[in-house]
């Protein structure tokens, strides 16, 4: 779906008056008390970024980075331990993990992937977290309001967004994605269980496969679910071809995720399967 | 010849290498188990089944594919006399016939499949779908570990070492513990005494035709792609879609002969199945969504086999299918919709574009993939097309011996065609060995049965949480917990897996340590799993039918899997009814039957012999009863065949080889009287006139008992009426030509044969020494799918190719003119067509319903400008035996008038006359040609419904020598599977009559299907022969006294199921 | 987890905390939007909320007002989050149905200049909080059983002061050190500021002591090598690497030593001695038994000699000892493992390692030490000439901005006083040699150091602000400084006999993994992070292990054994607990949802979740004792079974939307 991004602002156009939403999510051992420092030090950012606590970056499900997006949010910031540093040993490294591909879904439906940010931050940086808050303030001003239509650089209107954030959160809830997501490392680090290293590569190019079908997937289910569709609806409403929507339609057909709702003309109709009254 | 070499070497090996799983795989493999030789089939796919199982329905029955074929895939993988050996190649054959040395590799599969028990988990979770599925030809994606299909044989997973990425899931979740990541290629050699090469085919890749655009456009699918498409397990559930965009395609276009008849791509050969096939698809999808308008665009319509032509012409009439003759140019596509442009030159020669939503590529079969380095490991020949070399007169043998060949392998076919050369390849691979026989086969020896005389119902309970699969949904321990309260309940316990090794093992204890009486397993379906639980029961002494078992898989877990309580409910109902069913259970008895080892062959012909001399070949008395003097039947006016081969040469040394056979009694000019008894103890009355040639005192009446019989009766050639048939000398049959052809009576001197254009008046009449060309008009289907006889002969359009090449042969000059409606020169017999077509054999088509017309020279009723290309530019005034032939051809849309010298009538084959006694003797069904009517049109060719009675040859419908002589192996190596067991256990579940309720009406003679019921004349009442029942309690609901009840399923018993349920 | 079904009833407080949070966020315009949310019953703004009178105006509206869910929006729950659960629990309500709006130090105190965004904000934040509070539920913490036994892990004068207040007070208490005595840097120490006591007089009396004392286990020549479970209940894998002499046999006659043939640099000498293979650190080591060095002993790197196993008339000579692994349950850490003097040869414009007469602090203190290779006399190690004129550069490693070479940014707090300690002693002992001091500030904060360091000047020597780019060696081996004096602004040329550097206290080799064993954050610069600077100096965020020494920063020995005795007390107060609780924050797993893929169980850093066989699959069981409560498992759960305590996805979601719900 990514071909479809709309052709967008030039980037790094200011927008005035537009004061982007962004929710953090903090982990409460360095990246919190580093923004607590912030505040003991008196160091002032912009008031744009809201925080929210978690125990550990490792604790913020792809889900949850893709969640704000569907209320609102311009931007999300997901903040942790330095490398080596978690205070759960690994947490930060689940979530750099997480962080990157959620990345590809947004890439892959043509969401900015500026507008989730990953880094570090220790308890003692405060001044860092200071810096670091406004400096990414600024960049999310410079990607335009999600959903802006064309004052945004991904030139999706506010409706168009808010699908993609539901296609992406429906994804990103994936058994198939998340059990990946949570392999990937283990994968390309400690190996498979053939005792080979499966290479960046050919796991970026599985990830790649799972996303697109998981996407067309969680598109045909949102849409599904609205109003009874064909594959031609569907395929047209996201702009990729038919052949691709008929085989993930037939599929969750298969899987009783969908059902037959009625035949229009010479076309098909499905609805979500427990939706038709 | 298959059947005359005997092993060379001193050492005969009791057991046979099938190589292949598909249906004539598993043929062969039943057929040669059940007569006494050890298998290892070896297949290279993780499962058997082969391209049967991929198909959604079969011509001409339109049955299920995989109904009719998942028996027989469970056979082969629960007999104790077959290994199944999956994901296997064979790398190095050694030694020679009746002892090889097979080296098979065998592939690492990942899982261990005797610890997977296909519950599937792991591929409903595997990650992966990145391998296109294969077994529904590429639509749609598989995970890394699967299945091909469901009903898969081996039920176990593989994984896809190719695309897997090593995450680790399926392990994780795999209860069963299967998972084996460390697996590794394995050697084995094992030892065998024959081969039977069974590979199939594979198909062409169309996207060699770049004119139809496939792999171009999304709606050009191959016919196998559409055949998944309209399958319910397919990736559409059966719904006719169209790939572009899902929609459901109105007009359907079926191109023919993709990859076959094709001297560019592909093979020259006809690949005989696509135009039945094609006719089912469009028919199937025809019922799968009414709106379609399916149009085969065709060159010829081979619908040559036995109830081919009727089930085209149903096609036609009630599905609407429309027929194209032509041979599309091109497709291309209108880019906004996806839609086709199939661009073809009509009939009448314009140039036609038409739009369609879908186009169907018949495509090809081509020799299997790797069919070089078969024959590299095997060391056997192959034929310019890539398949099997074999001989016309021994079409199983490969040029290796001791390896033979079925199916595909050998050249295209269909389903019975291949059906019946396995049980052939079976019978000639069981002649070379039958010295071995009985060997290497392993026999399971029960303990005696518990006497339980006065025990009453001590039933255990087993259920099955199958994995998750039923335990996931249904309650498990709490079904355990209400098992127990059951009346007769002494046990009950619950199970990972019921049917797993050490459950086994497990019931068996549990029945020692509780007494039990009555075993109820609830778990999946009885239709795959109840023989193992039957036998593990029988094992620990307990009768096999002291046994229930309830479906709460299959029929609850599966089905309700959102409602667990209710599930949960369903599942103690059913083991409820299971448990009322046990407690009324009775032990029943699997009456073994004794066996006569001798067969009655029926008809001395071509498939008479072969199957007498298969009979003795295997060890057993055969009596070939022949109602002609001679042997040889029909054969004997066959002289060459198509290839050459000298078949009255051939005739000679296998008559010789019959009378000689001391196992073999000859009965010629005798007929069979009568013939009683059953399936293993027939006992015929014969009446023998051969001592007296006819004389009525010679007449001599033999009694034979026999186990088998195999009818061979053959058929008749059809004798035209019309057509100056029998009224002028130059019309004659194709047999009475090829016979002069053959004795040198044609051709005749060619000395004036230098004459002009204007001696065409004088062309020579048949035995006219005076020399110009010779003009032969040949018309074929004659007394063949006309009003009379709707059937094709099948092999007339051969017959004449052949016929016109040997004219050709010896008379280069002579016009040769073969006028016909189809050429059905099917399989490797197209190239002969082609040849002939080469060497100048003109071939005009005419409309069906006009058959040309004979008439003398000057009698032609000839209209209007119809003779323009007759030889009245010659004047032509001597009409003296010179005939004419006016025709239509389709071609020109002209009527023609060809003056011909000779008249061949292509006449057809009709039944015997004598059928009909032989079927009411024996009790078997004629169809309505008054062919005999096989068992099964698709797998069960060469048997009767009857047991312990066979057929081969022309009595089952008209073929070609090498079809007769394969048929002929098949029904004797059928009859061999019979006569080897010595005894045949039946089931024990069968019909009883109660002789004081039974009025003797005969209702329940009629109903059963099986023959097993006669009115004892007696009593007047109603006997089932036990030997014969097949259970199935027809005659019991028919029965208007109430007097049969079906053990196993008595009243009683359903009834205390009904009341448990309720 | 869903919340009750009954609406709940909310208590929002927002704090002024004083001007801290009023001065810049409307307070009562947060109240009020906060009292218009659903669910809050009654929402107050108080002074300062975690006072007294704060307290008590929430305990008294918990009674009255039937709350059941109590918001705080104040300063930073890392604060007072503790405190007002103990305050939910005095009033019998469940501790964790408070949630806290963070106004303070991420909002008040960073948005200062801009009142109305940050009161905007404040609002969005007590709404969130609000929006969670609605759905938290109560939890009970679990409990945990206590090892009355602590750990000290490290031997110096840190370990062995903790060691020794823990033993006294009747503690069973195990002293791993990594060296074959215990004793650390201050056994090497000759004198110690400002008193110049000799060092190793009174540190092995307490040696002594902890040897005898019977509470003490020493564990030496031992590594930790891994830790697991949680406070009270710590199980400690040690390493004890074989010293092929049983300690309870050798009494320390040193005959072996002296047939041993093989002669190894001295490293308690700072190399500057030599010592057998076979050999005693220092002749006051704890235990007092001789050590094999298992990388020069002849026959264990050779296969023959075993001289001194001939010699060893008692037998003590072990040479099939191995190494052990002891798993040693405790209840409590104390993490003492001291420092290691900078590196000075990273910086190489001094030439340390180059140029023989450069030496360090410690090498001086050897040689200034009777007990040295020395023997106390001032010999320079290039050529045993006494220097006459010794220049010492502070600051080696230490306050180095750009951080280079592994040198710290902070200050090491103790080279002043030591170089001041050791020009004292130079003059004392050579009153007629000329010590220049190179410094950057004179830091001589501590009781008695100012005077100490005046009394130096007095003698004599001169100190220089400036900090020399190099030292140059001369042909005679004399040493070239050219720095300039900052405070006359001259430029001084210089020639030394010796150079001393005031290196740096860095932090000790084989912290990072000792760090990750444990579980501990390190700090910036790189020794470990305490619990709070101020208010938690001895602890870290791992409860149950505690700090002392130079492993949490430079310190000087009066420092280090304080924080020995807090730790020890602190280490003392865990075990004398009966039982611990611990917060529940771990994973609820839905077992109908569980497909059992192990995600979490591979995942899980503690080994905290365990996938078992059941009747219904694998299923995913929490085991809640190793459970830290991270949430990695329910982040990853690829079957979405998994719920955190307290942190549930429905929780963060709520908040989320609060959040962005426009006000």
């Amino acid at each position: 779906m990514a071909d479809l991004a709309v052709e967008g602002r030039a980037v790094g156009e200011r927008q005035e008056g537009f004061e982007p939403q962004v929710v953090g999510f903090l982990c409460n051992w360095c990246s919190y008390a580093g923004a607590d420092l912030a505040g003991t030090s008196r160091l002032a950012y912009p008031t744009n970024l809201r925080v929210i606590r978690v125990m550990c970056s490792g604790r913020v499900d792809p889900e949850i980075m893709t969640e704000p997006f569907l209320h609102g949010a311009d931007a999300v910031m997901v903040l942790g331990c330095h490398p080596g540093d978690c205070h759960y040993l690994s947490g930060n490294y689940q979530a750099e993990q997480r962080v990157r591909t959620v990345w590809m879904v947004l890439d892959h439906l043509g969401i900015d992937r500026g507008r989730l940010y990953l880094d570090w931050v220790s308890a003692a940086e405060g001044a860092r977290f200071a810096d670091m808050v406004s400096e990414f303030v600024e960049r999310v001003k410079a990607l335009g309001p999600a959903g802006g239509g064309p004052a945004s650089k991904e030139g999706l209107s506010r409706d168009e967004f808010t699908f993609r954030a539901e296609v992406s959160r429906r994804v990103v809830a994936g058994e198939r994605f998340r059990w990946l997501v949570g392999r990937n490392k283990a994968l390309s680090e400690e190996g498979n269980v053939y005792g080979e290293k499966v290479s960046p590569e050919k796991a970026g190019a599985l990830m790649q496969s799972v996303i697109a079908d998981e996407c067309v997937r969680a598109a045909i289910e949102v849409l599904a679910g609205e109003a009874p569709v064909s594959v031609r609806d569907i395929a047209s409403r996201l702009g990729i071809s038919a052949q691709i929507v008929l085989e993930q339609a037939a599929y969750l057909k298969r899987r009783g995720i969908i059902e037959l709702y009625d035949v229009l003309g010479r076309s098909p109709r499905y609805v979500l399967a427990g939706a038709r009254a | 010849m298959a059947c005359e070499t005997k092993c060379p070497g001193g050492k005969t090996v009791g057991a046979v290498l099938v190589v292949g799983g598909g249906i004539g795989g598993m043929q062969a493999a039943l057929d040669l188990a059940g007569s006494g030789f050890f298998v290892y089939m070896v297949e290279a796919r993780p499962a058997i089944g082969g391209t049967m199982a991929q198909l959604d329905k079969t011509f001409p029955t339109n049955d299920c594919s995989m109904c009719i074929m998942s028996p027989k895939l469970v056979e082969c993988g629960r007999h104790l006399n077959i290994e199944v050996i999956t994901n296997s190649t064979v790398e190095k054959v050694e030694g020679e016939a009746g002892d090889f040395t097979v080296t098979v590799v065998n592939r690492p599969r990942y899982v261990d499949p005797e610890k997977c028990t296909g519950c599937g988990v792991c591929a409903q979770h595997c990650p992966v779908g990145a391998a296109r599925d294969t077994f529904n030809a590429g639509l749609g994606k598989r995970p890394s570990i699967y299945i091909d299909y469901p009903q898969a044989v081996p039920l176990a997973y593989v994984i896809d070492r190719d695309t897997c990425v090593g995450c680790g899931l399926c392990e994780n979740m795999c209860l069963a513990g299967a998972i084996r990541y460390d697996d590794v290629p394995r050697e084995r050699k094992i030892s065998v005494g024959a081969i039977v090469l069974a590979p199939g085919f594979r198909a062409f890749d169309p996207s060699l035709r770049q004119e139809y655009g496939y792999g171009r456009y999304p709606n050009v699918v191959t016919s196998m792609e559409f055949e998944r498409i309209l399958s319910a397990s397919g990736p559409y559930e059966g719904r006719v879609l169209r790939p572009s965009d899902g929609d459901i395609p109105e007009k359907i276009a079926f191109i023919q002969c993709v990859g076959s008849r094709d001297r560019a791509h592909g093979g020259r050969y006809c690949s005989s199945v696509c135009c039945m096939y094609a006719t089912k698809e469009a028919v199937i999808a025809k019922e799968h969504a009414p709106g379609v308008q399916a149009t085969i665009f065709y060159m010829d319509m081979r619908s040559y086999g036995k109830g081919f032509d009727a089930y085209v012409e149903r096609a036609k009439k009630e599905y609407g299918v429309r027929y194209v003759r032509t041979r599309v140019a091109e497709v291309s596509e209108v880019p906004a919709t996806h839609n086709l442009i199939v661009s073809f030159e009509s009939e009448d020669g314009r140039v036609v574009k038409e739009e369609f939503d879908l186009v169907v590529l018949s495509v090809g079969l081509e020799a299997p993939e790797g069919a070089g380095r078969l024959a590299e490991v095997f060391g056997i020949q192959l034929d310019e097309n890539g398949f099997a070399r074999t001989d016309a007169l021994d079409p199983l043998a490969t040029t290796r011996p001791g390896v033979y060949v079925c199916g595909a392998m050998q050249g295209p076919k269909d389903i019975p065609e291949t059906v019946t050369q396995a049980s052939g390849a079976a019978g000639a691979a069981g002649a070379l060995l039958g010295s071995a026989r009985g060997t290497l086969v392993r026999e399971k020896v029960y303990p005696p049965e518990k006497d339980l005389r006065g025990v009453g119902p001590r039933i255990g309970v087993f259920i099955c949480h199958c994995g998750i699969n039923i335990g996931g949904v249904v309650d498990v321990p709490a079904v355990v917990e209400y098992a127990k309260t059951l009346p007769n309940v002494v046990y009950a316990e619950r199970n990972l897996y019921t049917c797993s090794q050490d459950t086994q093992k497990r019931i068996q204890e549990k029945i020692e340590e509780h007494g039990l009486t009555r075993v109820v397993v609830a778990s999946c379906t009885p239709r795959t799993h109840e023989p193992l639980f039957q036998e593990t029961i029988r094992e620990a002494g307990l009768n096999h039918y002291l046994f229930a078992m309830a479906n709460i898989r299959d029929q609850c877990s599966w089905v309700h899997m959102h409602e667990p309580e209710k599930a949960t409910e369903k599942a103690k109902d059913l083991v409820r009814a299971a448990v009322a069913k046990a407690a009324l259970l009775e032990p029943l008895e699997r009456l073994p039957i004794e066996v006569k080892r001798s067969g009655l062959v029926i008809g001395g012909g071509l498939a008479g012999m072969i199957a007498a001399l298969d009979l003795a070949d295997q060890g057993f008395q055969a009596y070939l009863v022949e109602a002609g003097s001679e042997l040889g039947g029909h054969l004997r006016r066959i002289h060459y065949t198509l290839g050459g081969d000298d078949v009255q040469a051939y005739l000679r040394e296998l008559t010789a080889r019959v009378v000689s056979n001391p196992l073999i009694e000859v009965h010629t000019s005798s007929e069979v009287m009568e013939i009683a008894g059953y399936l293993g103890n027939f006992r015929s009355r014969i009446v023998d006139r051969s001592q007296g040639n006819g004389e009525a005192g010679a007449i001599r009446e033999i009694q034979l008992e026999h186990g088998v019989v195999i009818v061979a009766t053959g058929a008749a050639e059809f004798r035209p009426s019309g057509f100056l048939y029998g009224e002028h000398p130059a019309v004659v049959t194709q047999s009475e030509l090829e016979e002069r052809l053959a004795s040198g009576a044609w051709p005749l001197s060619r000395a004036k044969a230098q004459a002009g254009p204007c001696d065409e008046g004088r062309r020579l009449t048949l035995g006219d020494e005076s020399g110009g060309r010779r003009s032969v008009v040949m018309i074929q289907c004659v007394g063949s799918r006309d009003d009379e006889r709707s059937y094709c002969s099948r092999v007339c359009c051969s017959e004449a190719v052949k016929n016109a090449i040997r004219l050709k042969d010896v008379d280069p000059d002579a016009d040769v003119y073969i006028l016909y409606r189809d050429i059905r020169t099917y399989g490797g017999r197209e190239t002969y067509f082609e040849e002939a077509r080469r060497r100048g054999v003109v071939f005009v088509r005419y409309p069906e319903g006009q058959m040309p017309v004979v008439s003398r020279w000057g009698d032609a009723a000839t209209g209007d400008g119809a003779s323009a290309r007759t030889g009245d530019s010659c004047g032509g005034g001597d009409s003296d035996g010179r005939l004419v032939v006016e025709v239509t051809d389709t071609l020109l849309d002209e009527r023609l008038a060809i003056p011909a010298d000779v008249v061949v009538l292509s006449a057809g084959i009709v039944p015997n006359e004598g059928n009909r006694r032989i079927a009411q003797v024996l009790k078997v069904p004629l169809d309505e040609s008054g062919f005999f009517l096989e068992a099964h049109m698709k797998l069960r060719p060469v048997d009767f419904a009857t047991e312990g009675v066979f057929l081969a040859g022309l009595a089952h419908a008209p073929k070609t020598i090498d079809e007769t002589i394969a048929q002929a192996h098949a029904a004797a190596a059928r009859a061999c599977a019979v006569l080897a067991s010595g005894a045949i256990a039946t089931e024990g579940i069968k019909s009883e009559v109660m002789k004081s309720r039974c009025a003797g009406c005969g209702l329940c003679v009629e109903a059963c299907q099986y023959k097993a019921i006669e009115i004892d004349p007696k009593d007047n009442v109603a006997k089932v022969n036990s030997a014969l029942c097949k259970g199935c309690g027809l005659c019991a609901a028919t029965c208007r006294c109430g007097a049969i009840t079906l053990k196993g399923f008595t009243e009683e018993e359903i009834l205390a199921e009904v009341s448990a349920l309720c | 987890m869903q919340a009750s079904t009954v609406q709940p009833r909310i208590g929002v407080y927002v704090c002024h905390c004083g001007l801290n949070i009023a001065g810049v966020v409307d307070v009562v315009a947060v109240r009020e939007s906060a009292s218009s949310l659903d669910g809050v019953v009654i929402a107050r703004d108080n002074k300062y909320t975690c006072s007294e009178v704060g307290q008590k105006t929430i305990a008294d509206d918990i009674r009255e007002f039937g709350l059941d869910r109590v918001v705080i929006a104040s300063c930073s729950p890392r604060l007072h989050e503790k405190t007002f659960r103990a305050l939910l629990e005095k009033c019998g309500m469940n501790p964790f149905l408070l949630e806290m709006a963070n106004i303070r130090e991420q909002c008040s105190w960073v948005h200062s200049g801009d009142s109305e965004a940050a009161t905007e904000k404040a609002k969005a934040l007590v709404r969130s909080a609000v929006a969670r509070a609605r759905l938290l539920t109560p939890l009970l913490r679990s409990e945990g059983r206590v090892v009355p036994k602590v750990m000290v892990v490290g031997g110096g004068v840190a370990g062995i002061s903790a060691a020794l207040y823990l033993g006294n007070m009747g503690i069973k208490t195990y002293l791993v050190e990594r060296q074959p005595s215990i004793g650390g840097h201050m056994a090497m120490l000759d004198k110690t500021f400002p008193t110049l006591d000799c060092s190793l007089c009174i540190l092995s009396p307490k040696m002594v002591e902890v040897a005898e004392n019977e509470n003490i286990e020493v564990l030496s020549y031992s590594e930790v090598e891994k830790v697991e479970g949680q406070v009270g209940d710590f199980r400690v894998q040690v390493r004890r690497k074989a010293r092929y002499v049983d300690e309870d046999k050798c009494v320390g006659c040193g005959d072996c030593a002296a047939k041993c043939p093989v002669r190894v640099p001295d490293e308690f000498n700072r190399s500057m001695g030599e010592r057998k293979a076979i050999y005693i650190p220092f002749p006051q080591a704890i235990p007092p038994a001789y050590v094999i060095d298992a990388e020069h002993c002849r026959y264990l790197t050779q296969g023959k000699c075993r001289v001194c196993e001939k010699v060893c008339e008692r037998g003590a000579v072990v040479f099939d000892q191995t190494d052990r692994v002891e798993t040693i349950e405790v209840g409590a850490i104390v993490v003492a493992t001291g420092f290691q003097p900078y590196d000075a040869s990273k910086k190489p414009q001094y030439g340390y390692g180059r140029y023989p007469n450069v030496i360090t602090s410690l090498d001086f203190e050897r040689i200034i030490c009777a007990d040295g290779p020395t023997h106390g006399k001032l010999k320079r190690p290039g050529d045993q000439a006494t220097p006459k004129r010794i220049a010492f550069i502070q600051c080696v490693g230490s306050r180095d901005e750009h951080r280079l070479d592994g040198a710290g940014a902070y200050c090491s707090r103790v080279c002043c006083m030591i170089t001041a300690k050791q020009a004292f002693m130079i003059k004392e002992k050579y009153p007629d040699s000329e010590v220049y001091v190179y410094y950057t500030d004179m830091r001589t904060a501590g009781k008695g150091f100012e005077e100490f360091y005046q009394r130096g000047r007095g003698e004599g020597i001169v100190f220089v602000r400036g900090k020399p780019g190099e030292v140059r060696e001369e042909e005679d081996g004399s040493l070239r400084i050219t720095s300039e004096d900052l405070d006359s602004g001259c430029i001084l040329d210089l020639s030394f006999d010796m150079v001393v550097l005031a290196v740096g206290l860095a932090p000790p080799e084989g912290l990072v993994e000792l760090a990750q064993r444990l579980n501990l954050s390190r700090s910036a610069d790189g020794f470990l992070l305490e619990g709070h600077p101020k208010l938690r100096p001895f602890e870290t965020s791992i409860d149950g292990i505690f700090l002392a020494g130079c492993v949490q920063f430079p310190k000087d020995i009066p420092d280090s054994v304080a924080q020995a005795g807090g730790a020890a007390a602190a280490a003392a107060a865990t075990c004398s607990r009966q039982k611990i609780e611990m917060d529940p924050l771990g994973p609820v797993i839905d077992e109908d949802l569980c497909i059992g893929c192990r995600l979490c169980e591979m995942l899980c850093p503690y080994g905290a979740i365990k996938v078992e066989k059941t009747d219904r699959g694998y299923k995913a069981r929490s085991i809640e004792v190793a459970c830290k409560g991270c949430g990695v498992c329910g982040a990853s759960c690829s079957a979405r079974a998994i719920t955190m305590k307290h942190y549930s996805n429905d929780q963060i979601v709520a908040q989320t939307k609060a959040l962005l719900e426009v006000s």
